[in-house]
């Protein structure tokens, strides 16, 4: 996906100016809700007239003011999940998965049914009616029917914001496949940080209808003009993780990092089903402890050794970037800073505790993390 | 089996059921078409017009009868031309009936499709365009399907107005006794008549009859309609 936009839209009360050039297959917009979000994403799908601007979308003008050029929506296979699903009710699910794809002539299905309906597992829905679905289905059916419309870029509007937790980290699983699997370049739209970066860490940052960055989600954290809106929902280190070890009668499972060499530092987590698929794992910066030499005699089971890259003073606190093998997000009190006397390319040692990582996704579909923790949000069924 | 009925109130009875059921199928694309076009579309004119579809509702029937015969007539605009390009005569046939009844009907059915469209959840057609459908496949496979309960509850609407219809009817059909004579008129005959009192009771009772078994039959397919479109209530 090569996307180019530059646009102004405007509605009683809002007005929405970005300027934005995405290159890559995968891109999350984050901002507090009136940021102009869905404006932005529905001046892309075409539901909405901007007043002004450009938009580009693979080489292909969209959208030109100048030129008076606006591609209705039908024609511009921009493929959209919405947050409240937007099933058609007289239609099996089947139908609501099908309506998009008889809509394409043969030769332009690039996705198959078989396929969608694999991965997404909804085979046993088709013959229902999509009022008797749950949440968790009714999102599951709408993806794929905008799958199946083979969208050449796939929009999502807060697709998860109306499941409780419990049933987002279900859904996600079936997102990031999706993408994986199908290479659909997609947009999400969240104001969940978590959400996102299990998708993508390119991150477009809006705040009252103005780009407020947009790049890596590290260097985003970085900036000051971007980080106030990221800080807004709390920052998170997000880590791929790779099992090496179970040890249910300890109730902890041993990983390493996603693509790390084998002799890495391992990262101790509360021990779940003994899957061996790689998950991502969020970890906050102010859960994570500094200390400048390796501590004995304690309870925490993780300390990674690592460098001190950067240090963001914030208004009461720091931001430290350590590099741990992977750039860790690490919040301090300005006194923890002086009495450390940190400084960039300083060595240090991060802790925290196993029950500090919280899964973003149940990967092993099926197999859910039964941990019996008293901490309801950590890796639950 | 005659149910103590003449041939005459025969004939009133089968013509009343085939004039109110041609009525019912006259005004359901035209009623529905003007009531997308009020329900969902802007443009000059539209109050004008919406009063103008109204009319019929609050005229009295004997005005729109006469206005018929004057347009429909063999020497009227839309009559001669008829006459003249097709030998089509409208007047003082049962086709003046279905006429009148429909101009009549018009307003209920529009009425009722449109806030059946009206009801129609945008966003579902939001969702239409995004997956690649046309405005005009948007209507056709999103909003009609949607909106069918009440269009069909229009149509049923525009029956039953028919099964009643007597002021229009009357100026522009005539009251022809097996010919373009319905129920109502073949009641209003039997009354004028010296001793005709009981044939009138029999044909109100069959109006009766003919009503209630019409509303019922709409009210069991209204049901199945809504629960096949998904809005159950």
């Amino acid at each position: 996906m090569k996307l180019d936009l530059q646009l102004e839209c405007a509605r009683p009360g809002f007005r929405l100016a970005a300027d934005l050039h995405l290159d890559g297959n995968a891109a999350g917009v984050f901002g507090p809700s009136g940021a102009g979000k869905t404006t932005l994403l529905h001046a892309l799908n075409g539901l909405l007239h901007p007043r002004s601007g450009r938009i580009v979308l693979d080489g292909e003008v969209l959208y030109d003011s100048s030129m008076h050029l606006h591609v209705p929506p039908h024609r511009r296979r921009v493929g959209m999940v919405f947050q409240d699903a937007r099933l058609f009710p007289h239609l099996s699910v089947e139908g609501n998965l099908r309506y998009g794809e008889r809509l394409l002539p043969a030769g332009e299905r690039r996705i198959h049914f078989g396929e969608v309906v694999e991965l997404l597992e909804i085979g046993s829905l088709l013959e229902r009616s999509v009022q008797h679905l749950s949440g968790g289905e009714r999102q599951r059916v709408a993806l794929g029917r905008a799958l199946l419309a083979s969208p050449r870029l796939l929009l999502l509007d807060e697709p998860l914001s109306s499941l409780d937790r419990r049933l987002k980290t279900q859904i996600l699983p079936y997102l990031r496949r999706v993408h994986h699997t199908l290479g659909v370049p997609l947009l999400i739209v969240s104001h969940d940080l978590g959400e996102i970066l299990h998708l993508t860490d390119i991150l477009v940052v809006l705040d009252r209808g103005r780009v407020a960055g947009h790049g890596r989600y590290l260097d985003l954290a970085q900036d000051p003009r971007a980080s106030g809106i990221l800080r807004s929902s709390g920052l998170l280190n997000v880590l791929r993780l790779r099992p090496i070890e179970h040890r249910p009668e300890h109730g902890v499972t041993l990983l390493t990092f996603a693509g790390a060499p084998p002799d890495t530092a391992t990262v101790v987590a509360p021990y779940h089903d003994g899957s061996d698929e790689e998950i991502d794992i969020a970890l906050r910066p102010e859960d994570i402890a500094l200390a400048l030499r390796r501590v004995e005699h304690i309870s925490i089971q993780n300390q990674l050794p690592g460098e001190i890259v950067s240090i963001h003073p914030e208004d009461s606190h720091i931001l430290c970037v350590v590099n741990v093998g992977t750039d860790l997000l690490v919040d301090i009190t300005c006194q923890a800073m002086e009495m450390l006397d940190l400084a960039p390319g300083k060595r240090v040692w991060c802790l925290f505790k196993a029950h500090a990582l919280q899964s973003l996704a149940l990967d092993g579909m099926g197999s859910a993390y039964s941990h019996k923790s008293a901490v309801p949000e950590l890796i639950n069924e | 089996m005659t149910f103590g009925l003449g041939p005459e109130e025969w004939a009133a009875l089968r013509l009343s059921a085939i004039v109110a059921l041609w009525c019912a199928l006259a005004v359901a694309v035209p009623g529905t078409l003007c009531a997308w076009l009020l329900a969902r579309r802007q443009f000059a004119g539209k109050g004008v017009l919406e009063i103008l579809l109204h009319l019929p509702l609050v005229l009295p029937p004997v005005a729109v009868g006469y206005l018929l015969l004057i347009l429909c007539g063999t020497n009227g605009p839309l009559g001669g031309w008829l006459k003249h390009t097709f030998n089509i005569e409208i007047v003082f046939t049962w086709k003046a009936a279905v006429l009148a009844s429909a101009v009549i009907a018009f307003p209920l059915m529009l009425r009722s499709a449109r806030t059946a469209i009206e009801l129609v959840d945008r966003r579902l057609e939001e969702a239409a365009r995004t997956l690649g459908a046309t405005p005009l496949r948007t209507v056709l496979t999103v909003t009609l399907p949607l909106a069918l309960p009440g269009i069909f509850a229009g149509m049923v609407l525009a029956f039953a107005r028919s099964l009643g219809e007597f002021g229009a009817t009357i100026i522009v059909a005539g009251n022809i006794v097996g010919e373009t004579q319905t129920l109502p008129l073949a009641l209003f005959s039997m009354l004028q008549r010296p001793g005709g009192e009981g044939g009138a009771l029999r044909l109100m009772i069959i109006s009766m009859l003919l009503s209630y078994g019409a509303l019922a039959l709409s009210e069991l397919v209204a049901r199945r309609l809504r629960r096949m479109v998904g809005v159950e209530r």
